[in-house]
């Protein structure tokens, strides 16, 4: 998040658009209902009619990855009115001509044939957000899980530097990230192109540093694999092995039947986790980590802060927290580690990484601290690019609309989109452990409209296949006025009605984030 | 204040009074509950204070009955302030806490906490620290009473819309003990539904409030979307009190709702 949960209690304007923001990040909605008893207006923008809707000002549900063309018909609005913020323009960005020109070129009217929702609220969405003081956007997957990701951020990221609304409190761009510690992930370089703190791979002259960090010799430049690739990769055969540190795409990935085969297949398998996941009931060696409450360390969180984790009891059986496995392991493979403590670990990790530069142990007494914080006498940053953007000036791009990547046709006539319900979190390889989560959802589900249940002669309850090009599940019906006529939903938390036999596959060209929020598929009532 | 706690603690784990003491433990930077079994470690005792009195709580009545049952033979100290004793009360009304196996050590609230708890009594019978302050009528119930009956109905409507089933307001309840809860029976409360089912969820646990919600305000604390429950609970404890002349928490009995 650009922004601090907090300040969004003070936000003028709060526009949510791909975020289930109570059922998935109920502690981020609190802020969002006081900062509406406050006096803000409050936008959504959500396929479904989410709960959340029932607070808005205005509460829209766009066609299946339209959002492009949904935000850039609020920003010509915006423009057309003369309502941008053109001394923040002039001041802090560039890229902003071409950026018009291709918002120009875009009308209202194409924006509501495409989205679905009309011109009249469009407008009413761009009149709140563009003269609200501190406006502050919320954005989850809905969002980034397209083949259009990227652009949908960034359009996003136009919209905020249109109004002025970044490098203020209560205002911003805030994706909110899930896992308690998906944010530390991504700074410790737990990504394919970046080391720590996202210093480039590819820039050679961070790997002296690295090489004296961790004397070692030279690093290579390239870019390793995504998710994606190391499944095609194989495939291919150009991979032989693969070490899965908690994480279950058996069940979480795109297309699943098609990554079952390709971890069948591969030569050696090792899988991490607290639980004998699904992928790791496919694996040659599993290593049993520690939960949560049985380690020490940090997680960074979605408002980037770093907070101290406390071990409470010791990891059973053989289990070990994840550092000490890495540790052993790479020692065995002739890098020795000798890390006394998680403790240890964090002071190198502020040696080699200028955002957690001045982050130490003793400083996260209490509510931790916010990246970046440069030095031991920084106190964190609530929030980002106040007086200058992290490259100078903020960048404009212009984006143009494109379709997702597969369409409805007379054989899937349905769209389809997956996500969560509020009772269970991914894969469910831990609430599905739960009895009290377990008795809210205990199956898998598909939500369809009314019209759309009587189209296709649907009661609730019933069993029904569903089909995509690429694979069936059966799964019930469950018939809610929350869905649009055209689309069906279904969460993906249970593998044995795993949705992402369905999903498609087709990636964003440079996120390489899979379109797991449309697809095309029919729906047959079982004989 | 805080010394003559950790005094009387001492002195009560000293000499052997009690074999543990469940207060309030400040430590990297944090207020956590605790169970103190060595005197020493009284140095970090806190009385639930981060910003102001207060604001630091944890249902340590709640605990103390699973720590009480797992120590059959022993006896606990635990830090009460007034809103603690009625739950105290409450819980050997209703068999779930032995009071031969409790030392309460009590302290009084500040007039400012009183007041903005809208608290009764804000004070426990007996007082190791702390000034008594006098109760304070309940506000909050009287400002939605003057509602007329539609205004009223929309307002409590669509604070139960917000609801997100995360049962916060059953977890830290101190006075929450069934083996069976209610608003888990599915005959009862729809599953499956997102928002809970309105009104019914809410009405199912302020019915079952009756006789049982001793006002601590946790409820409404723990509640993520700002549900006013401590008011609607309040405005039960009321009821109880005009319609069966039961006290809630200041009773020795049960209540009458359990005759029936």
């Amino acid at each position: 998040m650009t922004n601090s949960v907090q300040e969004i209690e003070d936000a003028d304007c709060i526009f949510i658009i791909g975020s289930n923001t109570t059922s998935s990040h109920p502690l981020i909605a609190t802020r969002v209902y006081r900062a509406k008893e406050k006096g803000a207006k409050v936008i959504v923008a959500d396929p479904r009619r989410i709960h959340i809707a029932d607070i808005a000002d205005v509460a829209v549900q766009q066609n299946l990855g339209t959002d492009v063309a949904l935000l850039n018909g609020m920003m010509k609005v915006i423009l057309d009115n003369n309502w941008q913020d053109q001394t923040f323009i002039n001041e802090r960005t560039e890229g902003f001509e071409e950026f018009t020109k291709a918002v120009q070129g875009f009308s209202v009217e194409k924006a509501a044939e495409l989205t679905g929702i009309s011109t009249e609220d469009i407008t009413a969405m761009a009149e709140i957000y563009a003269k609200s003081d501190k406006a502050s956007i919320l954005y989850c997957m809905g969002i980034t899980q397209h083949t259009t990701g990227v652009d949908n951020v960034k359009a996003l990221a136009n919209l905020a530097m249109l109004t002025g609304n970044l490098g203020k409190e209560s205002a911003g761009v805030n994706p909110l990230r899930g896992q308690n510690n998906v944010q530390g992930a991504c700074d410790m370089g737990g990504l394919p192109n970046v080391f720590t703190g996202y210093q480039k791979v590819t820039d050679e002259a961070l790997h002296d540093k690295m090489s004296k960090a961790w004397s070692s010799g030279k690093f290579p430049s390239r870019v390793g694999l995504t998710i994606p690739e190391m499944i095609s990769g194989i495939e291919e055969g150009s991979v032989h092995g693969l070490y899965v540190l908690g994480e279950n795409p058996v069940v979480s990935d795109p297309d699943s039947n098609h990554v079952t085969k390709a971890l069948e297949k591969i030569d050696f398998l090792v899988v991490q986790d607290i639980f004998l996941t699904p992928t790791a009931e496919l694996a040659d060696v599993v290593l049993p980590g520690a939960s949560f409450a049985e380690k020490d360390g940090t997680f960074t969180n979605t408002e980037r802060r770093v907070m101290r984790v406390r071990k409470a009891i010791d990891p059973p059986g053989e289990a070990k927290p994840d550092w000490e496995i890495i540790q052993e392991l790479s020692s065995k493979f002739g890098y020795a580690m000798h890390y006394e403590s998680p403790r240890e670990i964090m002071e190198e990790i502020a040696a080699v990484t200028p955002s957690y530069g001045g982050i130490s142990y003793a400083r996260l007494e209490g509510p931790g601290l916010q990246w970046p914080c440069p030095d031991q006498g920084h106190p964190g940053t609530p929030y980002l690019h106040k007086d200058k953007f992290a490259r100078g000036k903020g960048l404009f791009h212009a984006v143009e609309f494109i379709p997702p990547a597969e369409s409805i046709d007379d054989d899937y006539p349905l769209w389809l989109t997956t996500g969560r319900n509020f009772s269970h979190y991914h894969t469910g390889t831990m609430t599905r452990l739960s009895p009290t989560l377990v008795c809210e959802y205990s199956e898998n589900f598909m939500e369809v409209s009314p019209e759309d249940a009587r189209e296709l002669d649907l009661s609730q309850g019933e069993q029904v296949s569903v089909a995509s090009r690429r694979g069936e599940i059966g799964v019930r019906v469950q018939i809610t006025p929350r869905l649009k006529k055209g689309t069906v939903f279904i969460p993906f938390h249970y593998v044995e009605s795993n949705v992402n036999k369905l999903t498609n596959p087709a990636m964003d060209p440079i996120a390489r984030i899979p379109e797991y929020k449309v697809c095309a598929v029919k729906v047959e009532k079982n004989p | 204040m805080i010394e003559t706690v950790k005094e009387q603690v001492r002195k009560l784990l000293d000499s052997g009074q009690i074999q543990g003491f469940l207060g309030l433990l400040e430590k990297n930077g944090h207020i956590s509950p605790h169970l103190f079994t060595d005197p020493e470690e009284l140095d970090r005792l806190n009385l639930g204070e981060r910003d102001k009195p207060g604001d630091a709580r944890y249902p340590l009545t709640k605990y103390l009955i699973k720590i009480a049952r797992a120590h059959p033979d022993k006896k606990f100290g635990i830090l009460v302030r007034g809103c603690d004793e009625r739950a105290l009360k409450t819980l050997y009304n209703y068999n779930q806490l032995n009071p031969g196996q409790v030392v309460p050590v009590g302290i009084a609230c500040p007039e400012e906490l009183a007041r903005e708890c809208e608290c009764r009594q804000p004070y426990p019978e007996e007082c190791v620290a702390g000034e008594k302050s006098e109760g304070c009528a309940s506000v909050s119930v009287d400002r939605l009473d003057e509602l007329e009956l539609s205004e009223r109905f929309d307002y409590w409507t669509e604070q139960y819309a917000k609801c997100i089933k995360c049962y916060g307001c059953r977890d830290v309840c101190p006075v929450c003990f069934c083996n069976e809860c209610t608003l888990a029976s599915e005959d009862l409360v729809q599953t499956k539904t997102f928002p809970t089912e309105t009104p019914l969820f809410h009405l199912v646990r302020a019915a079952h409030m009756a006789g049982r919600c001793i006002d601590c305000g946790l409820c409404e604390q723990a509640c993520p979307v700002g549900i006013p429950l401590r008011t609607l609970y309040k405005k039960i404890y009321n009821i109880m009190d005009e319609e069966l002349d039961y006290q809630t928490g200041y009773s020795e009995e049960k209540s009458p709702l359990n005759a029936i």
